[in-house]
């Protein structure tokens, strides 16, 4: 019966959705999300932070998205099917801790369904192929921690102490 | 492994053991595609063996048969027990105001509270947001039916209904008895809110029995699925 047993309607998890992997490419990192067909990601709400103590990284660079104008949101600038945000970094002491980057994005199902923040800690691949998630959990687990065991309690702590979940616009 | 292959069985909802136990999926294409009702009771996990999918063998939701006891302030910041209306048909929307989904389907909950406005049912509103926000998109949207507003709490409520997942909106129906009628996974539109609204009606008024009304409901939405498809 669908709806009870049936996919035919049903939603992606925020992770299958939303695959992102980075690698260093010289002196930065490319982050790379793959966005399934029907999602997209709010420009606006993508955010790279150092994780790493003697980590220092810029804001990312972003292609401009693609203009999605809602009569009840405004309008955004989102990214479907995949982009790259570059970010150039430095390291105050090379080699005395691994590099892990922190980064942050919010996006929707055009079918009307939208996550929370998702937050993750990554290990860049050094290298020039990037590590991407094809699917959870397994790809993930050698290159990304998850920071939490659930999202919408990830959300629930971005509420409380990033005060995060602002309207993209 | 294929997309087609991460497919994950089961409608609407939910993970009951955090980030990969997931909702179970088919991306959705359209804006018109409906969200998932699952009617409570029959969300439970299938027989593994019952599917090639090994991901069908994840947790499934576990929507309570009955709405669960629970508090949140108000929009004055009085704490308000959801049994302030018992007795009542309750349409329970968990919202947020950064969601443009949810933004959308506002105005359907107006009219729904509305029209059913002094048939024992009442619109509720559950937003996963700051109160400060949350107060000021109520006054500028104009929403006249209850809000509730809670943040950790809110979520640990959502938990409630099996929505472990982060996602909204999501809608909660339940009859006059606090039985759990279905939940109602993304964005509502009118037809799909009509379906369970008139089911409800017909459970209310003993027309029917609960398994009877889920199964109307989930095949309707099954129709309802297939044309915007088709």
């Amino acid at each position: 019966m669908r709806g009870i047993d049936s996919n035919e309607t049903d939603f992606l998890p925020p992770d299958v959705a939303f695959r992102v992997a980075a690698r260093v490419d010289g002196n930065v990192v490319k982050v790379r999300w793959v966005i399934a067909d029907g999602y997209y990601l709010y420009r606006r709400k993508i955010e790279v932070k150092a994780e790493s103590p003697d980590l220092l990284v810029s804001a990312p660079e972003l292609p401009p998205g693609t203009v999605k104008t809602d009569p009840y949101l405004g309008t955004q600038q989102v990214y479907t099917q995949q982009v790259e945000a570059v970010v150039p970094y430095s390291r105050i002491d090379a080699g005395a801790h691994p590099l892990q980057i922190k980064v942050i994005y919010q996006g929707c199902a055009e079918a009307g369904l939208c996550y929370p923040p998702i937050t993750k800690v990554i290990f860049p691949s050094v290298g020039s192929t990037a590590v991407v998630a094809s699917e959870p959990p397994a790809p993930w687990e050698s290159t990304a921690i998850i920071a939490g065991a659930c999202a919408f309690l990830l959300a629930g702590l971005v509420l409380r102490k990033g005060r995060k979940l602002d309207t993209p616009a | 492994m294929k997309s087609s292959g991460l497919r994950y069985l089961a409608g609407a909802l939910v993970v009951l053991l955090g980030m990969w136990a997931g909702l179970k999926f088919r991306a959705a294409h359209e804006i018109s595609a409906p969200g998932v009702a699952v009617p409570a009771g029959l969300a439970s996990a299938p027989d593994p063996k019952d599917s090639a999918d090994v991901e069908a063998a994840a947790p499934h939701p576990v929507i309570p048969a009955r709405l669960p006891d629970f508090s949140l302030n108000d929009l004055s910041g009085k704490s308000t027990s959801i049994a302030a209306w018992r007795g009542k048909s309750l349409v329970i929307n968990f919202w947020a105001t950064w969601c443009a989904p949810c933004r959308r389907e506002i105005p359907l909950l107006k009219t729904v509270a509305a029209d059913w406005a002094g048939r024992d049912l009442e619109v509720v509103g559950i937003a996963v947001d700051y109160a400060d926000k949350v107060r000021q998109f109520t006054g500028q949207f104009k929403i006249d039916y209850p809000v509730l507003i809670g943040e950790q709490d809110a979520l640990e409520i959502a938990a409630k209904f099996g929505m472990d997942s982060p996602a909204l909106p999501f809608t909660v129906f339940t009859d006059r008895r606090g039985e759990v009628v279905a939940l109602f996974l993304g964005e509502l539109h009118r037809p799909q809110a009509d379906l369970i609204l008139s089911e409800v009606q017909n459970l209310n008024q003993e027309r029917i029995q609960l398994p009877e009304a889920r199964r109307a409901i989930a095949e309707g939405l099954e129709a309802m699925a297939a044309k915007n498809t088709g």
